[in-house]
């Protein structure tokens, strides 16, 4: 990670995407960029409609670097502008409908798919920018797809024709280039393609390269969901709203107070006995469960024999033995003090001490 | 007075929408919102006023808890529409009271009248917190409450389960007054009759002045004595708590103290009964012998188990207050060895010295069922430590019979009868 931020520090900081004026990677602009400054041009990055248009009206050259993204309202915008002020606008592949915004005379007409050399045809005029010819990458390559071919009718010019129609294009102050290849760090060195873009955009000597964003307030379309809706919904909303909540309220009516009693305490008898086993469990102490297992039973044996509670063991085991077929070491070692050594000999001593009370009782 | 909505005030302002969605203004919505609330105001100042309804209640005020009883609301409406009503009784949730919420149209100048029946679940006083009465509008709307001052209270008794063995037990009295065998004159026996001499008989019982009068020889016959004393003392302190099955102890000992009452008024003896723990808080004291049961399950009623020691020195100088010399003196106490500790041994053994002294105990039957548990390890230590616990009560009630106590300890079905028995065991031997 440490090696991620590192490395980020040493390449420096920069917008990456299609066209970037600072981007130096593949699909950036820098190249453009920097020789344009080198060449004296003021270049400034727009990325709103608001300042692209500004900068259309006083008169600089603005290239729309995707004129594709752009909204109506944008669109509009910028034709205003463009009809105001005296500045060029240069769009890279735009389609159709954003064409008619500007320009009448030009329509795309095709695509080149293929890497292709376009030359410039005889009557290009200034058109050309002093290229010869154009290199246009294939369509798996490219940026943003087939470069676009555009025919012009009337009062249009356009140049470097292909099979059908020409990839740049000019009519009434709008140039239009068929393939934003034609900018990025990769592709602007091939063929002619440099003398064409830093020809045509450092004529003015003030560049507007416009980038359109996301976050844009004129880019989000005017036209939300909510517009859909009919003008009645929002009194109906509000009704329907007074409705639930006077719904709610009645619903929610609470007939009188809750009535809240005293109840007597009560208390279980059993805690002390509980929690007496479980302490003689976990110390372990089998010989206190013993003893007092067999005194319990000693005593019942004793009043069930007649004999005086205080009577000695000896006693009771005199007593006993004419009555059980036990021997006296076994009633000895049922009844006295005998060690309980195991869990298992404790259960066996307590079911012995029942079975024993069960043969007197027959 | 309140008013409040009923769920019908919405749906009736859903008639409202075609109007919004033809004319989708705001002032419009002001408008309908203005209309609708005086609508509903319309409606709940057409109901009658709740507060001129007039409540009567007719509830018993005593059950046997464990019985139903039925009581009834009667409800006026004096005005001159008719009231729909809305009726809300609110008793505590122990009283068992089937139905808290009723409704009713009363029409005009007539009376209706709504049922009501009681099943208690606990021992003691029930109360009616609050009676409220909310009258509906003719449309349903809105309606208008009131809380409407009828106190109900209801007691629930004691349910005395151990009188089913009252008559064997009065029986069991009737031959003990009866029985020739006291002959000998004793502490407790009073002077009954002279007959004819027969074989057995003792001669020291020969009456010679009545002999001298006639020919034959007589002897005198004694009875036990009517009219004793018999001072009942209930326990109830934090031991009395304890839950044994469905109930506490302390309605156990409730229950062999109105037993042990109806056979002492059978026998002709005076019954007093005081509840004490850290206070005397509760005596029936002086009653004759015809309401002294009544009296004593009307009191005992409300008697709960509080979570404080007895002071047992306190208890003392009460009973030598409230006994005469010679009176029978119960204690209902736990014999536990907590309880000895906290001086009952002391003053037991002072109070032994001046009366005949019972305590009566109710022992816990989940007890017996620890110490007979032999399924496992852990059961057979349970029952190892409910026999220590047996031995423990054994010992505490052996030291108090040393001190001269007769000291009756039962599982709480047999409580009851046991006290009984040692009652009349005490008659039978001529010592009461």
């Amino acid at each position: 990670m440490l090696a991620a931020i590192v490395a980020s520090i040493a390449r420096g900081y920069y917008r990456d995407g299609p066209l970037e004026p600072d981007a130096p990677t593949g699909q950036g602009s820098k190249a453009v960029v920097q020789v344009l400054g080198d060449l004296g041009v003021k270049v400034e990055v727009d990325r709103h409609t608001v300042d692209a248009a500004e900068a259309l009206r006083m008169g600089r050259t603005v290239l729309v670097t995707d004129p594709r993204s752009l909204s109506a309202p944008q669109l509009e915008s910028l034709a205003a502008a463009h009809e105001d002020g005296a500045g060029r606008l240069v769009l890279v592949a735009p389609d159709l409908v954003t064409l008619s915004y500007f320009s009448s005379q030009i329509s795309p007409s095709g695509a080149v798919r293929t890497e292709t050399l376009i030359e410039a045809g005889p009557g290009c005029g200034d058109l050309a920018h002093q290229a010869e010819a154009l290199l246009v990458p294939a369509a798996e390559e490219a940026i943003r797809g087939a470069a676009s071919l555009y025919r012009v009718s009337g009062e249009g010019e356009s140049c470097f024709s292909a099979d059908q129609g020409s990839l740049v294009a000019e009519h009434d102050g709008a140039l239009v280039l068929g393939s934003a290849d034609l900018l990025t760090n990769d592709a602007v060195g091939r063929a002619d393609n440099s003398a064409l873009v830093l020809n045509s955009l450092s004529s003015e000597g003030a560049l507007s390269w416009y980038v359109p964003s996301a976050n844009d307030p004129m880019g989000s379309t005017s036209q939300t969901l909510l517009g859909y809706l009919p003008d009645w919904a929002g009194p109906l909303l509000l009704w329907l709203l007074l409705i639930a909540t006077v719904a709610l309220v009645a619903l929610g009516r609470r007939f009188g107070p809750v009535v809240v009693e005293p109840l007597p305490v009560t208390v279980r008898p059993q805690e002390l006995v509980l929690g007496r086993a479980r302490l003689l469990q976990r110390s372990g102490d089998r010989q206190a469960a013993a003893t007092a297992l067999r005194s319990a039973a000693a005593s019942r044996l004793a009043s069930r024999l007649g004999l005086r509670r205080e009577s000695a063991l000896d006693g009771l085991l005199a007593a006993l033995a004419p009555h059980v077929g036990r021997s006296p070491e076994q009633l000895r070692a049922l009844l006295g003090p005998r060690p309980v050594t195991s869990d298992q000999d404790l259960v066996r001593l307590a079911h012995d001490l029942d079975h024993l009370e069960k043969e007197i009782d027959r | 007075m309140r008013i409040s909505l009923t769920p019908r005030a919405a749906l009736v302002a859903l008639i409202a929408l075609p109007v919004i969605v033809l004319w989708p203004l705001w002032w419009v919505v002001l408008i309908l919102v203005a209309i609708w609330a005086l609508v509903i105001l319309a409606d709940a100042f057409s109901a009658p006023n709740p507060r001129r309804i007039r409540v009567r209640r007719e509830a018993p005020t005593q059950v046997r808890l464990g019985n139903s009883v039925r009581g009834r609301l009667l409800l006026t409406n004096p005005t001159s529409r008719t009231a729909r009503l809305e009726v809300r009784d609110a008793w505590n949730p122990t009283a068992g009271l089937d139905d808290q919420r009723s409704a009713v149209d009363v029409p005009a100048q007539e009376r209706r009248a709504i049922a009501q029946s009681f099943t208690p679940t606990r021992r003691g006083e029930h109360r009616s917190r609050t009676l409220l009465v909310a009258s509906r509008g003719p449309w349903g709307l809105a309606r208008r409450t009131t809380e409407v001052g009828v106190p109900g209270r209801l007691l629930a008794l004691h349910p005395f389960g151990s009188r089913r063995h009252l008559p064997s037990r009065v029986q069991r009295l009737r031959e003990i007054e009866g029985l020739a065998a006291i002959h000998q004159r004793g502490q407790g026996t009073e002077f009954d009759s002279l007959r004819d001499f027969v074989d057995g008989d003792d001669v020291r019982s020969i009456d010679w002045r009545a002999t001298a009068r006639r020919r034959s020889v007589v002897v005198r016959t004694w009875r036990p004595e009517r009219d004793r004393h018999v001072l009942i003392v209930v326990d109830t302190s934090r031991t009395s708590a304890g839950r044994l099955g469905e109930s506490t102890r302390l309605d156990a000992a409730f229950d062999a103290a109105l037993l042990l009452t109806a056979l002492a008024g059978q026998a002709g003896d005076r019954v007093d009964l005081i509840c004490v723990d850290r206070i005397p808080h509760l005596s029936v004291l002086g009653s004759t012998r015809t309401t002294v049961l009544h009296d004593m399950v009307t009191a005992t009623a409300a008697v709960d188990p509080a979570l404080v020691e007895t002071d047992w020195e306190l208890a003392a100088s009460t009973i030598t207050q409230r006994a005469r010399r010679g009176s029978l003196v119960v204690l209902l106490t736990p014999v536990e060895s907590s309880v000895v500790h906290t001086g009952l041994l002391p003053v037991a053994a002072r109070l032994a010295r001046d009366h005949p002294l019972v305590v009566a105990s109710v022992s816990d039957p989940a007890l017996e069922e620890l110490a007979a548990g032999r399924g496992d390890l852990e059961s057979v230590y349970l029952a190892a430590a409910a026999e220590q616990a047996r031995a423990e009560r054994t010992g505490v009630s052996h030291a108090l019979e040393r001190v001269g106590a007769h000291v009756v300890d039962a599982p709480p079905e047999r409580a009851p009868q046991a006290l009984a028995d040692a009652y009349l065991a005490l008659k039978a031997a001529g010592k009461l």
